[in-house]
């Protein structure tokens, strides 16, 4: 487990360093069991950091998105270091925008964190509705411990456990400058349970599946704007000329949406599960997401965002590389 | 000029091609009614040159600014009808080719619904061809200069006609010496010339060449580059002794320890060498090359008190110091001629040819046949005292060829003749051999083919057609197992050699210049020519040709002739100094690119590279297509997420329209 201490202690001395621009980590939101990304650039800050179950957003998306603003004439732009805390999952999510070359490794200072699994606040705010105070929870051994305004409560790990983390292969950080607390052991075995028993239904009972879940999609777009694999600067869903996509909600446009933002993350989904986390209409996004997981890891035996040196899938090439799926 | 587009419209009967399926009459009204449509004519041949008059006269009278040619697959016309086009004065771009042969009449049968379907291909054309932009061919200089990779009789071949013509040839063979599969061979059919006899004055010939740079012992490493302008690694192998020293005078390799203990891969194993070997004795470059798998100073370190070969050479031309070294030149054109591998007889296990000592392959009967070979051209079967020669021989053909059980469809085209010529040769050298042709067909198709497979059965060579199952050994014999398919009877036929006819295969290691090359492979497996028919030398990278066995299976005089057809594409090439490179090339929009770099990967011809840009003070990386290199595929297109790849004629904007012009999209 992740001492706050050690974090805080870690934080400071890393963002009085003249080389890091600021720090992106976690600390307590405003109200229940909310946790909020914060950005620090004074080593006082440091003090609200925390790292704890409800840690839940991929703090790596935050890393892609910076605004860069036109610069004046002359004025050279600030290549500074950017701090960021990661989990196991966070840290594919650098890895792989470090192999799309969407930041670089120079300009990052990685503080890993291992992780034993974040909340599903969904699952967590169903047993303890309507709490305001601010909430905190940490790790205990196979449960989390929550200190609610009426005292100390113990839930077992699994009943609030987010779904990604419940087949979990990577709680440590797969690339990190400095790793706070122990390595944990991997408890997820990879088998995709999840894709197998929707793969075991009929194609008729699949379509109704996805049918009734994309038909109550709003086309938010929370789930890309928050996913940390998704930066094209002018998105082709958005285009106009061509319209690839049209802005209507309906059955098709909404299949369209999500078949093609899925397929686009194809081989490059880090699996954090942030896009169903974000889902105001509950879109299970991660059974889709698996699915492609799960097809390219069983014929190219690839995990995107574990080598930093490994090139992409989609452009990489073997002679052996199974075409079975080639009609 | 006034761009408002004027679409002319031109739908081709191809003879009843079209026109029987298609009505094209009514096509070419209803193409008259589209928009920005001012002409539409059917005529018989568009390709005609009245048909090609009638477009250029509609553009200079109707002053027509796109071309819509509704006929057959723009594989076929496109380039004759940009000609068109340009001829009249218009850009070759402003064209656009319905194909209504190929898609429509050819694999329709209804009348009314084809030319239903035929309409919207038009429909679609035409909207696409208003969308149409103009484009520029570059033209970039060639360097008078050709790589040509194998150096077999389809490789020298190649050479000595580029060579002849002024220019310089760089002749680069894996193998110590030139001359390749021929050279192996003892008399070829169905003249029943002594191969090496023909071979060895043009190896020789290759070797003294002016223009020739041989490369033996060499292997390409890389080439980058493109039509006209490639740039050719090549690792020249280490071979340990000097080639400037050494004069082949083979006092090393009789005093090298391992003399006569390593078979010898020019004698198919059947002969042994030494460590430091020369292939064959007219083998070219004369000249020694240590096997640095085998040499006890290579391997270990050491060889006896001093190595004997250093010892024995009288101008010290051995040096195990020597290293590898990679040469780099330029060429404007590339022959591939790697030629072919025979087929792994053991891959047919109930032919037992790991099992028994005589059942043997045809090449190594043809090393045993010949003179050089390692009996001195004696038959005999077996080592030492307990050699024999064989009375009653079978021959079985088509072992690996016309075989799906071995992943092979193909028929290898020499196995008929080769036995034949073998099976003659058997009767010349044993007179009272009993020989013996199992067979499923004789294919005997070439000139001078079918009267020597007459003759050789007027000699006495039995055939009888049957696949035989099965080869087992009975006592001293061994037993073929088969079934006369002409009498329907059972056959067990008691021999003392059998001769499986092998097929010929792709090199095991073709994989390796498809990388380089980026060639492509047919089903067989052989590198993929661009055109079966047409463009049966070239292939999909332009600039480079193949040649012989690399293409598929050939005897010598198809070898030669197409050696000779790539040579004269090759010419083609370096004497016109000049090549025009593909105008249809992919752009990338820097605005909108995110240099994730995965175009950079996904192009097969290194075309695409990342730049850093400024943007607005700050540092970007965005790709950037580099139009010589570029060949059109659009696989970097298909490879972008944001859409910012496009490939010019067929940008999403040009194409979406078309598809939505189908009707298949709102």
């Amino acid at each position: 487990m992740v001492d706050l201490e050690k974090l805080r202690t870690v934080a400071k001395e890393t963002i009085s360093r003249d080389d890091v621009k600021y720090l992106i980590g976690w600390r307590q939101g405003t109200y229940g069991f909310r946790v909020t990304p914060c950005f620090i650039e004074e080593p006082g800050e440091a003090e609200q950091l925390i790292f704890s179950p409800l840690c839940t957003n991929n703090l790596a998306s935050y890393l892609i998105v910076t605004e860069k603003l036109p610069l004046p004439r002359g004025e050279k732009p600030d290549t500074r270091k950017v701090a960021v805390m990661v989990k196991g999952c966070d840290s594919r999510a650098v890895v792989q925008q470090l192999i799309e070359q969407g930041i670089k490794r120079e300009e990052l200072y990685i503080i890993g964190c291992p992780c034993e699994g974040v909340l599903d606040l969904k699952k967590v705010e169903a047993k303890f509705p309507h709490i305001l105070d601010p909430v905190a929870a940490q790790w205990g051994k196979d449960k989390i411990i929550f200190q609610l305004p009426e005292g100390v409560v113990e839930v077992p790990r699994e009943e609030v456990l987010a779904q990604k983390c419940l087949d979990c292969r990577d709680p440590n950080p797969v690339i990190a400058d400095i790793t706070l607390g122990e390595e944990i052991e991997a408890w997820g075995n990879g088998e995709y349970q999840d894709v197998k028993e929707l793969e075991a239904k009929s194609a008729e009972e699949r379509w109704a599946f996805w049918e009734d879940k994309f038909s109550s999609c709003i086309r938010c777009y929370s789930c890309r704007n928050v996913c940390p694999m998704c930066y094209c600067k002018d998105c082709i869903l958005d285009r106009l000329n061509p319209s690839w996509i049209y802005r209507s909600t309906n059955i098709s446009e909404n299949t369209a949406f999500h078949l093609s933002r899925a397929f686009h993350l194809a081989g490059r989904c880090i699996e954090c599960g942030e896009c169903e986390r974000v889902c105001p209409v509950d879109i299970p996004l991660m059974k889709l997401n698996q699915k492609f997981s799960k097809e390219v890891e069983e014929k190219y035996g690839y995990r995107p965002g574990i080598d930093p040196e490994a090139k992409p899938l989609q452009s990489s090439y073997r002679p052996d590389d199974k075409e079975d799926f080639i009609l | 000029m006034n761009n408002k587009p004027k679409i002319g419209v031109y739908v081709c009967h191809c003879g009843i091609n079209i026109s029987h399926t298609v009505d094209v009459e009514a096509v070419a009204e209803f193409a008259s009614q589209l928009p920005n449509v001012r002409v539409a004519r059917e005529y018989s041949y568009m390709c005609s040159d009245p048909g090609q008059a009638l477009i250029r006269e509609d553009i200079k009278n109707e002053g027509l600014n796109r071309v819509v040619v509704a006929s057959c697959s723009p594989r076929m016309h496109e380039l004759t009808f940009r000609k068109t086009l340009a001829e009249a004065g218009l850009n070759p771009y402003y064209l656009e080719m319905a194909n209504i042969r190929e898609h429509c009449s050819w694999v329709h049968g209804d009348r009314e619904k084809a030319t239903a379907k035929a309409k919207r291909l038009v429909a679609a054309a035409a909207v696409k061809a208003r969308l149409l932009e103009p484009l520029q061919e570059k033209e970039v200089d060639v360097e008078p200069a050709s790589l040509i990779i194998g150096a077999g009789i389809a490789g020298i071949q190649a050479a000595l006609d580029i060579a002849e013509a002024g220019f310089k040839v760089y002749l680069v063979e894996k193998t110590p010496s030139v001359g390749g599969r021929m050279s192996q061979l003892d008399k070829t059919f169905p003249t029943l010339d002594c191969s090496a006899c023909i071979l060895t004055p043009k190896m020789v010939d290759v070797a003294s060449h002016p223009n020739i740079e041989l490369l033996t012992y060499s292997q390409v490493e890389d080439v980058s580059g493109y039509v006209g302008n490639f740039d050719v690694k090549v690792r020249k192998k280490a071979r340990y002794v000097d080639m400037d020293k050494c004069t082949g005078c083979g006092v090393c390799a009789q005093e090298c320890r391992l003399t006569g203990r390593i078979p010898s891969e020019f004698d198919e194993g059947m002969g042994k060498r030494a460590a430091i070997y020369l292939p064959f004795p007219q083998a070219v470059p004369a000249k020694y090359t240590i096997d640095p798998e085998r040499c006890l100073m290579l391997t270990r370190g050491k060889c006896g008190k001093s190595p004997k070969c250093v010892d024995a050479c009288g101008t010290g031309a051995i040096n195990f110091e020597q290293e590898d070294e990679i040469v780099e030149f330029k060429v404007g054109s590339i022959i591939v001629a790697t030629g072919f591998d025979v087929f792994d007889a053991s891959r047919k296990p109930e032919y037992g040819y790991n099992d028994y000592e005589n059942v043997i392959t045809g090449l190594e009967l043809e090393r045993l046949v010949s003179a050089s070979g390692p009996t001195g051209g004696d038959i005999l079967i077996g080592k030492g005292d307990d050699a024999y020669v064989p009375k009653d021989i079978a021959f079985i053909k088509c072992v690996g060829s016309r075989d799906k059980s071995v992943g092979n469809e193909y028929c290898s085209r020499v196995c008929c003749m080769y036995t034949a010529k073998l099976a003659h040769l058997l009767t010349e050298k044993i007179p009272d051999a009993n020989v013996r042709v199992y067979y499923m067909d004789v294919r005997a198709f070439g000139k001078g083919f079918e009267e020597f497979y007459d003759r050789v059965r007027r000699e006495g060579v039995r055939y009888i057609r049957g696949n035989p199952s099965e080869v087992f050994k009975r006592g001293d014999k061994l037993v073929v197992k088969a079934e006369n398919t002409l009498t329907s009877t059972p056959v067990e036929d008691e021999v003392d050699l059998v001769v499986l006819a092998v097929g010929l295969e792709p090199r095991r290691d073709a994989r390796e210049i498809i990388d380089i090359l980026r060639l492509s492979q047919s089903g067989d497996r052989f590198y993929m020519e661009a055109h079966p028919k047409l463009a049966p030398v070239d292939t999909a990278t332009d600039g480079v040709f193949l040649a012989g066995c690399a293409q598929g299976p050939k005897d010598i005089p198809d070898t030669v002739a197409q050696a000779k057809g790539a040579a004269s594409s090759a010419l083609v090439l370096l004497s016109s100094g000049k090549v025009k490179v593909q105008a249809q090339v992919s752009h990338i929009n820097e605005d909108t690119c995110r240099g994730c770099g995965y175009c950079v990967e996904i192009c097969p011809y290194s075309a695409i590279e990342l730049v850093t840009v400024n943007q607005f003070g700050h540092e970007a990386l965005v790709a950037r297509v580099n139009d010589a290199l570029c060949k059109g595929c659009g696989a970097c297109v298909a490879g972008c997420f944001s859409g910012s790849a496009q490939q010019k004629s067929f940008m999403d904007g040009q194409i979406l329209p078309q598809i939505a012009a189908l009707g298949v999209m709102r």
